[in-house]
């Protein structure tokens, strides 16, 4: 299966809660998520339900952390997109599938994505994540 | 009643991952986390504190977007749509089998390409190759094409 990333449902009716000024945060965590074949994102995932078998990593440096940096960009119209970095570096050998991007509450994942293959991550390693997303408009 | 078609808005994402060794492939020292602009951008990377080099790249994962839908009903649209749709399979199908190979492959010399990502096959025919390419040992392993009898690869292929 290809690398597969979507924003998902949740994610999208988080966004709709800020266009309502509504309660909803914006996007300020990321996490690894933990399987030991390769997900499929899929638009239904929650933050806490990801996509097929995958949990949240919860230690050895892959867990939920602040995302190192946000910012917005132009694609296509001006300010309609939002970048992302962050680099984990692992404690452990663990199994990475993919990645959660998630609202300032931890309730919310906006962004899903499940990687080509399986990262089999040593003690040291290091996971550089360059994420964009974009509105375009119809 | 519109006889014009427009395509739908949408939200687009890509995430590309760099899995990494944690020490400079140059000097051997553990890399740190440090943030550094890119343009007008704060970025962060992993990079060697001593001599600023990254660790050893060990697999970049990268996403493959879907191709548009088709903005017209003529055969030609459609076959356009039809032919993207099998290099997106084909690529995926690639990309998926190269950082898996790379991955296994993590402590053993391997061609450069298959860490990276780069260069990716361009069209159907480079994708069928570069997949019937990664499933023969002997063709990965001096870099010839199945294809051509043997005849090595230049860069670009």
């Amino acid at each position: 299966m290809a690398q597969t990333q979507t924003v998902t449902d949740t994610g999208i009716a988080e966004l709709i809660l800020l266009w309502r000024e509504e309660a909803a945060t914006g996007m300020e965590s990321i996490v690894c998520l933990n399987m030991a074949t390769p997900c499929t994102a899929v638009v239904g995932s929650t933050f806490a339900d990801p996509a097929d078998t995958a949990t949240h990593h919860t230690d050895s440096g892959l867990q939920l952390a602040a995302i190192a940096t946000v910012a917005g960009d132009t694609v296509n119209t001006a300010g309609d997109t939002i970048l992302f970095d962050h680099v984990f570096t692992a404690s452990a050998t663990k199994n990475v599938a993919g990645i959660h991007v998630c609202n300032n509450d931890d309730d919310v994942t906006f962004i899903e994505c499940c990687f080509n293959a399986v990262l089999a991550m040593e003690n040291t390693d290091t996971l550089t994540i360059d994420g964009q997303s974009t509105i375009e408009q119809a | 009643m519109a006889e014009s078609m427009v395509t739908r808005g949408f939200l687009e994402t890509t995430v590309n991952a760099d899995h990494r060794e944690g020490f400079c492939e140059n000097c051997g020292t553990q890399t740190a986390n440090e943030f550094y602009m890119d343009g007008n951008r704060k970025r962060v990377r992993s990079a060697c504190p001593e001599c600023g080099g990254l660790g050893r790249l060990i697999v970049r994962s990268v996403s493959i977007q879907p191709p548009p839908p088709p903005k017209c009903v003529k055969p030609w649209c459609l076959l356009r749509f039809v032919l993207d749709t099998l290099f997106c399979a084909l690529l995926s199908s690639y990309h998926t089998r190269r950082a898996t190979y790379a991955e296994v492959n993590r402590h053993k010399k391997i061609l450069e390409r298959y860490r990276t990502g780069e260069p990716a096959p361009q069209n159907i025919w480079q994708a069928i190759h570069a997949n019937i390419k990664l499933t023969c040992p002997i063709c990965r392993k001096y870099n010839v094409d199945p294809f051509l009898f043997g005849e090595k690869l230049t860069e670009g292929n």
